[in-house]
């Protein structure tokens, strides 16, 4: 039963890897069609990743705007050979929100406009209950992502969780728990080796 | 690459895909991952792929629903400013060709226009070329005249217009020695074409051709030179009449000028 409910899932990934890269090509092809249904895809997905970066929901749309711009203007840069859409959009996604994150202007923003009471703030933490993906697919890889985190040490665990879902450095953890630089790297090292290592199981 | 160098690359690609390097480790990376084997490339990716999954487990959030229709909005104009952009590059193309087939016609003119004023001016070359022929020509027979007065002793003939044409006259100068002759005609009409003007030396009552020469136009003097004319046909007179074309045997027309 497992056996079939894994395969079940290897291959709903494969599919959705192969239905994102014909997407993406559509896209690079400059067709709006292909940039809505990608948008449709993940919309909630990238939405939720920069509400919980950034903690402000017009910022964070103005920004889903601005990926989805950036997608549809570098869309000839994305390599398949070199991993999957998902990874490319949720990386560009990530990596625009935490370059707001640090930047000067955004941190003085910051310091002046939040307040934990405020409807606006989001404070996302890392649990499996407050997790509504779009669909099922996504929900399952969650779901697999969740239980391989689960399988981690505390320790290991604790980094990549401040790191990721906390966008702190590895100096700025190190500072902030008082825990040498040093063990900082070696733990999220560890933890993602184990934690790829997990998912492949779970590939497999 | 060793261990330690092997285990620095994995917590520096760890905390890459994680984005929690410093920017001094960032650009570290960076440049390790330049230099880094094929399979800490394959290890890059992988781990890539690994921190990607762990987005989904970020809360799911819906945007404003008018956000996407802003988006697919403004993809829109994009490609109609890609349209706009094309439409213009069609429009020069457009230009571009029209002037080149304005400057292929006009070529095409300029060059035809080369053409005949080459033509035009080979033909005036051509005339250029026979006027100068014809000078030449006109040059070494005056100088073969001026050879025959040169000469030392020479019997000079006047000749006198008849009733036919009482206005003409003419002389010969003979140059016995070297049995040649100059003739010089004034104020004889033209021959018509079918007519030629005949030299007459009667020795003896007995005429005997000296020569055929023509007068298309009707000029104040015309010289001849008359070739053989030997001195071993004594002295006479001289003669010329108007015969058929080419000249007879024997004198038939009128009798133009006479002397002796």
């Amino acid at each position: 039963m497992l056996y079939i409910f894994i395969s079940a899932v290897g291959r709903l990934l494969t599919q959705n890897n192969s239905r994102d890269r014909d997407i993406m090509r559509r896209i690079a092809a400059q067709e709006p069609d292909a940039l809505e249904e990608l948008y449709d895809h993940y919309n909630r997905l990238l939405f939720g990743i920069l509400v919980s970066i950034l903690h402000k929901k017009e910022e964070s749309e103005d920004m889903l705007q601005e990926v989805f711009t950036n997608i549809w203007e570098r869309a000839d840069q994305f390599d398949p050979s070199r991993g999957t859409p998902y990874t490319w959009i949720v990386s560009l996604t990530r990596n625009k929100a935490i370059d707001r994150l640090r930047s000067k202007v955004y941190k003085e923003q910051q310091k002046q406009s939040i307040n934990l009471d405020d409807e606006d703030v989001y404070n996302p933490l890392f649990s499996n209950e407050n997790n509504p993906l779009e669909n099922t697919i996504l929900s399952d890889r969650a779901e697999r992502v969740y239980k391989a985190l689960g399988q981690l040490s505390e320790k290991q665990r604790s980094v990549i969780q401040v790191a990721y879902f906390g966008g702190l450095t590895q100096s700025e953890i190190s500072e902030k728990y008082d825990i040498p630089l040093g063990t900082v790297k070696t733990r999220m090292r560890d933890g993602m080796l184990k934690l790829k290592e997990l998912l492949a199981q779970e590939d497999e | 690459m060793s261990q330690v160098d092997q285990k620095n690359f994995e917590e520096l690609c760890a905390g890459y895909v994680l984005d929690s390097l410093t920017e001094s480790d960032k650009e570290l990376f960076l440049q390790l991952l330049e230099q880094s084997s094929t399979q800490q490339k394959v290890f890059f990716e992988e781990m890539k792929g690994v921190a990607s999954e762990l987005a989904l487990l970020y809360p799911a959030q819906a945007p404003d629903e008018t956000l996407k229709q802003t988006l697919i909005r403004r993809v829109w104009s994009t490609i109609q400013r890609s349209n706009v952009k094309y439409l213009t590059r069609y429009r020069y193309s457009l230009a571009a060709a029209v002037l080149f087939l304005i400057s292929t016609v006009g070529l095409g003119f300029y060059s035809q226009n080369l053409t005949d004023k080459m033509t035009s001016s080979s033909r005036e070359l051509a005339k250029y070329e026979t006027v100068i022929e014809r000078l030449g020509d006109e040059l070494s027979q005056k100088e073969e005249l001026l050879t025959i007065l040169e000469a030392r002793d020479v019997d000079l003939v006047m000749m006198n217009g008849l009733e036919v044409n009482p206005g003409g006259y003419g002389k010969v100068v003979w140059d016995k020695d070297n049995d040649r002759a100059l003739l010089q005609v004034s104020n004889l009409p033209a021959a018509p074409s079918d007519k030629d003007y005949q030299l007459w030396l009667i020795v003896n009552n007995q005429p005997i051709s000296a020569g055929v020469f023509s007068i298309s136009e009707p000029v104040s003097n015309s010289f001849f030179k008359v070739d053989e004319l030997s001195h071993d046909l004594g002295s006479g007179a001289f003669a010329i009449t108007m015969e058929p074309k080419g000249g007879v045997p024997q004198p038939t027309g009128d009798m133009y000028l006479l002397g002796s």
